[in-house]
């Protein structure tokens, strides 16, 4: 009988001692918590540099998907209002989020960092309708201050192994690099320049990092 | 006559509506305490620190559809909720909130709580069979089982008291206590054995954990009530809370003291203590896990009565050694 | 392998007792613990033949969640399998694509470099202590009610489990399902301050784990209701298949991790945790002990990560990239339920032709209608929930 109320009046001041603890609730939605940087919730799709749109209608995030959600109307090969090279264009992308499983594939395989993840810590719609990405939000998605750090580029930086830094000057950095800013240099980087080569290194990326003039177009039809 | 009829009307009506409203307000307390227990927030959103929440519970169980099964027995199954309210409300009417504010000080005022507390297990057990459901069947059987069983320590422990005092009657209880020492204080090693006695059987004559076999939802989903939605089921909850709250009110008066404090005697210390075994007792509910029936059955009839007789002997001794 | 001091029963229950010949007090009831239920950890049913609370017969119905996962991931590319796979032990994912990447790269002979095997045992040891907070809560769910003692546990579980997913989100971005790991190694680095964060975090668990094992294994009640509850003879166990912590409750000496290493575990010492008494109880023992010795081994683990690449394979850039040359593997990896086997069957193209998973689940329920039998309705839901079933991968 002791025993019993031994072990309640320990479970009771258990209890007690969590009382006086401070809550760890969250009062949504006046405090939102942060998310963490690569935290994958929505999608954008990007431009360039000079204004230009960054897909090119590869159509490979299309079919890396698992779930199938990416719909793209491929508009072949015209050429650019901005570079006036020839170029492939999507003209039409519509992403469904209501069946998107956020695997984050369809980054990882865009040639030209066209497509990114956004870390938006809360997506509330009134229908299904709402859920289905169209273009137009894809690209309005763009300006969203909440980025994720993953790009294609930084995601297949992290994987390749390092190279040793070249003795002569590199060519000047690529643009969208791999050397970030602060959020997190890979502990992998072993020296200061960092992994700075995804696209020259022969093997790793057949698709050349952001490189859009090659259309890259795959090479053997991948799903049946 | 009518003077004891206007009084005792005026009173019960005056009493009905606190408790009812203190079971309201009760809701919320248990909300934010078994929150704080656990540490988050509880209802914050409805009202000044969630204080309209049993409002919107009401609200939101007021607009469930009404469903009686198939082949439920319509009649029992209708009546059985506004029956357990009625019957956790009716020992409320001979408890002495302060020495004027009674309902009906009747002489056998224990003898009426004991009965009509055990009036509730009819509309529990009642539940549990005209729902015709296997969950709701076994809980109240399981119900049955556990609340006749704890009738026996209940009174016991309520013995205790009318022998110290010598009437059956609660507010010469109190007025013993206040005359000389509150039953836990002195005689302490009879008072508060007895006290926790009364205190276990009276959380399972509520069905709190550790004794909430009978609605365990962990395996029955809801117990006796599962069947039951809507408007129903919140009769159901609210008739648990009076429960617990007359029954605190109660063992405050036999042992506590009722209304006496050290100082300035009245309502105020019954009000006081009795919420303050209200959050003893849901803090209990919240932090321990719950007895097996036969484990429950055991505790009673090998331990709980055995030692409800002796401290009825002992009592018994003291009041004639003295 | 090793049996010390095992459970032996003499007189088994029969699982397939007739009940047309069974001599009831009363009446026998058949309750159908039904798939919509508090208690049933997922959508599982059991009926229970009572004759009065007592349960006289035990017949588990499994397959409420079949998703036709296996087949499906037949006509996905290796690349898309572990999202897919990601959601069969949907408590603990990582371990999932861990045992799926392991075939895969047992049948192309790839190397995971080093760097990548500490992280995955990061990953796994991690998964394990929010896999067994996540039980515990639940288990107390079950014995205390969820209004009531029970659900104090289980947020506090859930408070502690919070820390370790914002650990796993700083490194994948997600939560749950992380698709982290790919063929050849894994996909994200780990972020500059990790380590830090993960010493922190262990901080607030380590000490939380003495609170919980106060509030269970050293509560009377808690041990009235799990001691001598749902005993599981050692050979009955063997027979079935079962693995993981309900095996080691049972005495014998075995975990995947000490005994055929994965990962890195050949490069730490991994303490084995068993019991004795194969009940409830033996396997609330085994499975706080494996969180103590998985924050032991995380804290010793994290800031030692060697550096170096983390995939010996190429990134994946088309999802045809990889094809598998026909051949038969199987892997097994010790999961928080047990061992967790793949099987895969390759034919020389981009999709698998067969894909099996081995799930640890399935056969702990398969222990049911032995170790049910005998107790009341209260016994059942307890002894399911020792049993720390996951429907997601039992029906796959």
């Amino acid at each position: 009988m002791s025993g019993y109320f031994a072990s309640a009046a320990r479970a009771l001041a258990t209890s007690l001692r969590n009382l006086f603890r401070r809550p760890v609730t969250v009062e949504f939605p006046e405090v939102i918590r942060p998310r963490a940087e690569r935290y994958r919730a929505s999608f954008a799709l990007l431009h360039e540099e000079d204004g230009d749109e960054a897909c090119i209608g590869c159509l490979q995030c299309e079919r890396i998907c698992p779930s199938e959600v990416i719909s793209i109307k491929a508009g072949g090969k015209r050429e650019s209002p901005i570079s006036g090279k020839k170029r492939g264009y999507a003209d039409d992308f519509v992403l469904d989020l209501n069946a998107c499983i956020y695997c984050e594939l369809c980054v990882q395989v865009c040639p030209t960092d066209a497509i990114v993840m956004t870390r938006e810590p809360e997506q509330p719609a009134y229908g299904r309708e709402d859920l289905v990405l169209t273009m137009a939000r894809l690209y309005a998605n763009e300006k969203s201050k909440h980025r994720a750090w993953g790009d294609a580029t930084r995601l297949n930086g992290m994987q390749v192994p390092p190279k040793p830094p070249k003795v002569e000057a590199p060519a000047p950095a690529k643009p969208a690099a791999a050397t970030t800013p602060a959020p997190s240099p890979s502990n992998a980087a072993p020296d200061s320049p960092a992994p700075a080569a995804p696209g020259s290194s022969p093997g790793a990326t057949p698709g050349g990092g952001p490189d859009r003039s090659s259309s890259s177009g795959p090479s053997e039809e991948g799903t049946p | 006559m009518s003077e004891g009829l206007l009084h005792g009307v005026v009173y019960s009506v005056l009493i009905v509506t606190v408790v009812l409203t203190a079971t309201a307000l009760a809701l919320w307390f248990e909300r934010k305490f078994a929150a704080r227990l656990q540490t988050r927030l509880g209802p914050t959103m409805v009202g000044p620190s969630g204080l309209l929440q049993p409002v919107a519970d009401l609200l939101k169980l007021l607009q469930k559809e009404d469903i009686v099964p198939q082949d439920a027995d319509p009649a029992i199954f209708n009546i059985t909720p506004p029956l357990a309210a009625l019957a956790a409300l009716g020992a409320a009417a001979v408890v002495p909130f302060s020495p004027t504010v009674v309902a009906s000080d009747l002489d056998v005022g224990v003898l009426y709580v004991l009965a009509v507390g055990a009036i509730t297990v009819l509309p529990v057990f009642g539940a549990g069979w005209a729902s015709n459901n296997k969950l709701a069947l076994l809980g109240g059987m399981r119900a049955v089982a556990q609340s006749i069983s704890y009738e026996v320590p209940l009174l016991l422990s309520a013995m205790v008291p009318v022998i110290l005092s010598g009437s059956l009657r609660l507010g010469a209880i109190v007025q013993m206590q206040a005359d000389h020492h509150w039953f836990v204080v002195w005689p302490f090693f009879i008072g508060i054995p007895a006290f926790g006695i009364f205190l276990l059987a009276m959380l399972a004559e509520s069905n709190r954990i550790p004794f909430d076999i009978p609605e365990a939802e962990s395996e029955l989903v809801a117990g006796v009530t599962t069947e039951y939605t809507g408007m129903k089921f919140a009769v159901f909850y609210m008739a648990e809370y009076i429960h617990t709250l007359v029954a605190s009110a109660v063992g405050a008066a036999l042992f506590l003291g009722g209304w006496d404090g050290p100082f300035r005697p009245g309502l105020h210390w019954m009000v006081l203590k009795t919420l303050l075994l209200f959050a003893g007792v849901y803090w209990i509910r919240w932090s321990l896990l719950r007895f097996r029936s036969d484990q429950l059955m055991g505790l009673c009839w090998k331990v709980l009565v055995p030692t409800g007789v002796a401290l009825v002997a002992a009592a018994a001794a003291w009041v004639v050694l003295r | 392998m090793t049996a010390l001091r095992t459970v032996q029963i003499t007189r088994r229950v029969d699982p397939h007792l007739s009940v047309d010949r069974y001599d009831p007090e009363g009446e026998l009831m058949l309750l159908h613990f039904g798939p919509q239920h508090p208690s049933t950890h997922g959508v599982f049913r059991m009926d229970l033949y009572l004759d009065g609370e007592k349960v006289v017969k035990v017949v588990p119905h499994v397959g409420y969640l079949h998703r036709a996962v296996e087949k499906l991931c037949e006509t996905l590319a290796y690349v898309q399998i572990t999202p897919i796979v990601d959601k069969n032990d949907y408590v603990a994912p990582m371990t999932n694509e861990q045992a799926l990447n392991m075939a895969f790269e047992a049948a192309l002979k790839l190397e995971v470099p080093r760097r990548a095997r500490w992280m995955r045992t990061l990953f796994a040891e991690l998964q394990r202590i929010a896999s067994h907070l996540l039980w515990l809560g639940t288990f107390a769910l079950d014995l205390g009610g969820a209004l009531g003692g029970g659900s104090t546990v289980f947020l506090h579980c859930f408070r502690e489990r919070e820390l370790v997913l914002d650990l796993f989100e700083d490194v994948t971005g997600a939560r749950f399902h992380y698709n982290t790991h790919t063929i050849g190694g894994n996909r994200h680095d780990l972020p500059a301050g990790w380590s830090a964060k993960v010493h922190a975090a262990l901080d607030v668990i380590g000490p939380r784990l003495d609170e919980y094992e106060a509030m269970t294994l050293e509560n009377r009640i808690f041990l009235d209701r799990t001691s001598g509850v749902g005993q599981l003879d050692t050979e009955l166990a063997l027979e079935l298949g079962i693995t993981g912590p309900i095996l080691r409750a049972c005495g014998v000496d075995h975990d995947l991790r000490r005994d055929a290493p994965f990962h890195a575990y050949d490069e730490v010492k991994v303490k084995v945790i068993t019991s004795q008494g194969g009940d409830c109880l033996a396997r609330a023992r085994v499975r706080l002990g494996e969180m103590r010795e998985s924050v032991r081994l995380v804290r010793q683990m994290v800031d030692a990560v060697p550096e170096g690449s983390i995939n010996s394979g190429k990134p994946v850039k088309l999802p045809v990239q990889t094809k598998i040359p026909p051949t038969q593997v199987y892997v097994a990896i010790e999961t928080p339920r047990g061992e967790l086997g793949s099987y895969l069957i390759s034919d020389g193209t981009q999709f698998p032709y067969r894909l099996k998973i081995r799930p640890p689940s399935l056969h702990a329920l398969s222990a049911l209608p032995y170790i049910v039998p005998g107790g009341t309705v209260s016994d059942a839901v307890a002894i399911l929930g020792s049993l720390d079933p996951i429907m997601g991968e039992v029906d796959r």
